[in-house]
């Protein structure tokens, strides 16, 4: 029954307390308290008075539990205020180095795109004077309809899928047993690089082209 | 009375000590998971305008070189925007995403790009984002 009181008693001021933090609340805290704090009040005149020792032990029990649910409360509090302001303070920076670790991986992949499909809207007469010998130009095709298969999506999932694997790589310090399983996944390792190779290899074979991406 | 006042006092004290404590650990934990989210956030960004970019240089590069073995392929005016292009390229501030100068020069690319096609009369779009197979929903 006391402690229910109790509890009663603290609801209240926990309430009002959480709703408005700032010194308002205090002065209503204060009194409440002020009567727990004063064994010859009226509450304890209530016949239970008889068992004083055990209520007081009671009591004190209650006011430890008290702090330490007041004290997560607020501590909870602070937390959450805490949280979302690291998060701010921080998003940005991690957006920069997100950012330059992969905006030349997308620009080399968006090159091979670019220049597939800008060879496949050419004129077929200057196609052939650019790319001369026809398994060339095949080539190219091939490329471009491979390239376009894929969406922004797929290359970034593609691009997610390498950026794991090189994490994981470097997580697995032990060399021998590991890099044979990595090996063996090599295959798909990198397919956007697999691509921009794909496209460098034609270019050298293209000699017009290839001055044009020398002076880039 | 003056003896409650004070644990009163130490009782609002202790209050202020807990939310700053968990402010705190709050603020630690929130520079963390914010960096890693930021991250996420950039990885993706930075693929995307990447790609664009990608894309138009390596159009600029056909063209180029077309222009090169023909100089007739296009029109003194095309040829133009395309070199305009191709500036815009080599001064876009890759590395720089805070760089205020970024989305203006993206926009005048877009512009450039989709006249130049016109004039071309070749249907080449930058084709990249709409053919997401998944509504674009990606995580690490």
């Amino acid at each position: 029954m006391e402690g229910s009181i109790a509890n009663e008693l603290y609801s209240e001021v926990l309430q009002s307390s959480s709703v408005k933090l700032d010194g308002g609340s205090n002065a209503v805290e204060a009194n409440d308290n002020s009567y727990e704090n004063d064994p010859g009040d009226l509450w304890y005149d209530d016949g239970s008075s008889c068992e004083d020792s055990v209520e007081k032990l009671n009591r004190a029990s209650d006011m430890d539990r008290e702090w330490q649910r007041r004290r997560d409360q607020f501590h909870t509090l602070g937390y959450r205020d805490g949280l979302i302001a690291g998060k701010e303070a921080a998003a940005q920076e991690g957006f920069n180095i997100g950012f330059k670790d992969s905006v030349f991986i997308g620009y080399s992949w968006g090159r091979v795109r670019g220049m597939t499909s800008a060879m496949a809207c050419l004129p077929s007469e200057l196609r052939e004077k650019l790319v001369e010998r026809e398994e060339a130009r095949n080539k190219f095709k091939c490329l471009h309809e491979s390239v376009q298969s894929l969406s922004t999506t797929d290359a970034l999932k593609l691009f997610y899928e390498d950026q794991k694997r090189k994490s994981s790589n470097q997580e697995e310090a032990e060399p021998s047993s590991t890099t044979i399983e990595l090996d063996l996944q090599n295959p798909d390792v990198s397919v956007l690089k697999t691509y921009s190779e794909q496209l460098h290899s034609l270019l050298s074979e293209a000699p017009l082209f290839e001055e044009t991406f020398k002076i880039n | 009375m003056d003896s409650t006042v004070d644990i009163f006092e130490s009782s609002l004290n202790l209050e202020e000590t807990h939310f700053k404590e968990g402010f705190d650990e709050g603020y630690g934990d929130g520079l963390i998971s914010g960096k890693q989210e930021g991250e996420q956030v950039g990885l993706k960004t930075g693929f995307e305008v990447g790609e664009e970019l990608g894309f138009y240089r390596g159009c600029v590069d056909v063209w180029n070189s077309a222009i090169r073995v023909d100089p007739n392929f296009v029109s003194a005016r095309i040829q133009k925007s395309i070199k305009q292009m191709d500036d815009m390229l080599q001064k876009y501030p890759m590395s720089e995403p805070e760089n205020e100068s970024v989305s203006d020069i993206m926009d005048s690319l877009r512009l450039k790009f989709r006249a130049i096609c016109a004039s071309l009369n070749v249907k080449l779009e930058y084709s990249g984002y709409p053919r997401a197979s998944d509504g674009g929903k990606i995580e690490f």
